[in-house]
């Protein structure tokens, strides 16, 4: 058995070795050499400090780097000042942006696209270990661009007590539009008289078109060898989520609040709403909202059609790294967001946030500490986005003028709510959003 | 009183250095190369640049949004400054009385100029917002910033609000300039308090309302970005984006440099035209003492 082994081993050695080495032509740089480089991110509040706490642990672990880490306002504002500063010359090594920035910065041509600087620095990132919905997510063409970070989906929130005094089931929530629709009607009958809401915010529409396993733009999805040149979500799908959305407002079960992330939580929180869609990561702070008024929480799967077979989509964002810094510097960014990546920081992570952890490994730590046994709402979450089969529809849309689709959509809702009919509002959208791809495609040649 | 003189030459051109160089890197530069780049298509990330003529203007002014954003404007600066420069004058006249705990009033009424916009913003958000806001409450209706047609309204009622303190200080230190003796005069002659107000202490304050109509239209297209930030982020629909939101949008958000520097530089030939045609016309009707 020994001199099997020992073969097997040889072999390796002598067949796969040199591969490894030469085949990747990668540089040799001195992994302790000493680099000082910056990392920008866009989580306010008490996230500055959980990700400071990551930045020590890595700075401890390679006392010869030094990280600068700064709050860089929102994603938009990040982004911005990534810009201004690569053309001043002083860009950060890593920044932080949101998915819907990803096929704009994989041909901004600032950045370095991370699976080439895995290969040059010979550091083998285990994409295996990450959960599939967020590597479909994040893989363009066969290779990643950028390290998943946090990542979310939108889930609904329903408040249990106000269920149980409708006579609704407080353990089975509505999972269709028809559904919804009607432990409304029996909400409002008890007395709840706009019981449904969530903020006006385009991500549920893309959501809800991912669960109909159709897709937002062209060209694959925006995924195809192409640049994408007509988005697609004003289809039978689109309209079909939007007569359903903007139907209830019609009939009054639907509070419109607005943009924003503040006012369906507070609505929510006061009792004024007993169903909700946020992000899947509101659980740790809606859990608590509703405890203070002594109601207990559910959540439930975001809703689809009947009958339709298709999942829900990653949203939340990753870690870039810009182009024209030395190898060190390079290296340094490199180990820092795979250390951002690996299991510890995620768990602390998700603890902190309620963002999924994206390793299927920290995912199992979890499950052996007994962590979902206490919060089971976040399981909700997790069997939503597990439960997602496959396939570039639901991998999410990818557009280089996304910002600026979110907007006209939303313009196009608020439309709707006005009285304009749902159509019309999403053709014209689309007609807009078409003609900016246009001129984007042409200025980014 | 005795002028000190400089003889040396140069002293003056050192001691405006400091302030040329701001003005140079801050305004003038930034200003110039605005100018340029409305006349090319530029890289989003990189801000690599293509020329194309007139095409950015071509553009945004085919483009059926931004017109009515141009109408929007002017309509929304109209009533800022209409309804501005009436309730500071109200407030000021009744500020210029003589009655008991008046610098307590003066102080209060001049407050909300303290206030950045975003803030101004932010409290007018927590009376009229559809979720929890405490005049929606009061008035059984949620709809006053999801509304289109009210949301305009909220927005001007804020911009107004908040710039009252700036107009009634102004206003307030004419109003004690207008000589006491012409007032006496005229009462004399046989002249009623509102012959009084239109024909003398009017006339007197036309400097003042000459100075802030030029102040008030510089802020109702420029300094009212925070507010509509903060309260309707330019909904719902586009009823509140005016030109200032509309140029953001489009820069921060959409990234299209080229449109951006465009209808900057339409923003920037709007207000200076405005105010041009302000001196020309108003010059002969202000009596300056």
């Amino acid at each position: 058995m020994k001199q099997v082994k020992m073969a097997v081993m040889m072999l390796i050695i002598t067949v796969v070795l040199p591969f490894a080495v030469f085949a990747n032509g990668g540089v040799d740089v001195d992994e302790s050499a000493t680099a000082s480089i910056e990392f920008w991110h866009a989580m306010s509040g008490e996230r500055i400090d959980l990700i400071q706490s990551f930045v020590d642990k890595f700075v401890a672990e390679n006392p010869n780097i030094a990280v600068d880490v700064q709050y860089t306002g929102s994603y938009n504002d990040t982004l911005n000042k990534v810009k201004s500063a690569y053309k001043a010359g002083n860009a950060p090594d890593v920044f932080h942006s949101y998915e819907i920035g990803t096929l704009g910065l994989i041909n901004s041509g600032i950045i370095s696209p991370l699976d080439e600087m895995a290969d040059k620095y010979k550091k083998d990132i285990p994409w295996n270990d990450f959960f599939t919905p967020v590597q479909s997510y994040y893989k363009y063409q066969g290779s990643h661009y950028s390290m998943p970070f946090n990542s979310s989906t939108p889930l609904v929130y329903y408040n249990k007590t106000f269920f149980e005094e409708a006579g609704l089931d407080p353990e089975n929530p509505p999972k269709t539009y028809k559904g919804i629709r009607e432990a409304a009607l029996k909400l409002r009958a008890a007395g709840h008289e706009t019981p449904v809401t969530w903020n006006l915010h385009s991500w549920y529409f893309e959501e809800m078109i991912c669960l109909q396993d159709e897709p937002f733009v062209n060209s694959d999805n925006g995924r195809g060898s192409e640049l994408p040149t007509k988005v697609a979500f004003n289809s039978a799908a689109g309209q079909k989520v939007l007569e359903w959305w903007v139907g209830m407002e019609k009939e009054g079960l639907f509070l419109d609040v607005g943009p924003g992330w503040a006012n369906h939580r507070a609505a929510f929180g006061s009792g004024e709403a007993a169903i909700i869609m946020s992000s899947s990561s509101d659980v740790n702070r809606l859990t608590a909202a509703l405890a203070e008024k002594g109601w207990e929480m559910g959540t439930g799967y975001i809703p689809r059609p009947e009958g339709a077979k298709g999942g829900v989509a990653i949203g939340g964002g990753s870690l870039w790294m810009t182009n024209n810094h030395s190898n060190e510097e390079e290296l340094a960014a490199l180990k820092l967001i795979s250390f951002i990546s690996e299991d510890e920081s995620q768990i602390a992570w998700h603890k902190g946030t309620g963002y999924f952890p994206v390793r299927k490994t920290a995912m199992d730590q979890l499950k052996k500490e007994g962590w979902f046994e206490e919060n089971p709402n976040y399981l909700t979450a997790f069997n939503q986005l597990l439960d997602s089969p496959e396939s570039l529809n639901t991998a999410g849309g990818l557009l280089g003028i996304f910002p600026e689709a979110r907007e006209l959509i939303q313009s196009a809702i608020q439309e709707m709510y006005a009285g304009k009919p749902v159509k019309k509002a999403l053709d014209e959208a689309a007609a807009k959003a078409n003609a900016s791809i246009e001129e984007w495609n042409d200025i980014m040649q | 009183m005795r002028q000190s003189t400089f003889n040396n030459k140069f002293l003056p051109y050192i001691l405006l250095l400091p302030t040329m160089f701001i003005l140079v890197v801050f305004l003038f530069y930034p200003a110039i190369e605005t100018f340029r780049l409305s006349f090319f298509k530029v890289h989003p990330w990189t801000g690599a640049t293509r020329f194309a003529g007139f095409y950015n203007f071509i553009k945004i002014f085919s483009n059926p949004e931004y017109l009515h954003s141009f109408v929007l404007s002017a309509m929304f600066a109209f009533a800022v400054i209409g309804l501005g420069l009436f309730f500071s004058l109200l407030i000021a006249i009744l500020l210029n009385q003589k009655i008991a705990g008046i610098r307590f009033y003066r102080t209060f009424l001049i407050w909300p100029y303290a206030l950045s916009p975003a803030i101004a913003g932010a409290l007018f958000n927590f009376l009229f917002n559809p979720a929890n806001g405490v005049l929606c409450y009061f008035t059984g209706y949620r709809s006053w910033l999801t509304d289109g047609r009210t949301a305009i309204l909220v927005v001007i009622i804020a911009a107004v609000w908040k710039n009252l303190g700036y107009n009634v200080i102004f206003y307030l230190t004419a109003l004690r300039n207008v000589p006491q003796a012409a007032l006496e005069s005229a009462s004399i002659d046989g002249a009623g308090a509102i012959k009084r107000f239109f024909y003398i202490t009017f006339a007197f304050l036309s400097p003042t309302s000459f100075f802030l109509f030029v102040m008030n239209t510089t802020y109702a297209y420029f300094a009212t970005f925070g507010l509509i930030d903060v309260l309707t982020e330019g909904g719902p629909a586009g009823s509140t984006r005016i030109l200032i939101y509309h140029l953001y949008k489009d820069f921060f958000v959409h990234s299209k440099t080229g449109y951006a520097a465009a209808e900057s530089l339409v923003l920037f030939t709007l207000v200076v035209g405005i105010t041009f045609l302000q001196f020309q016309t108003s010059e002969k009707k202000v009596h300056y003492q």
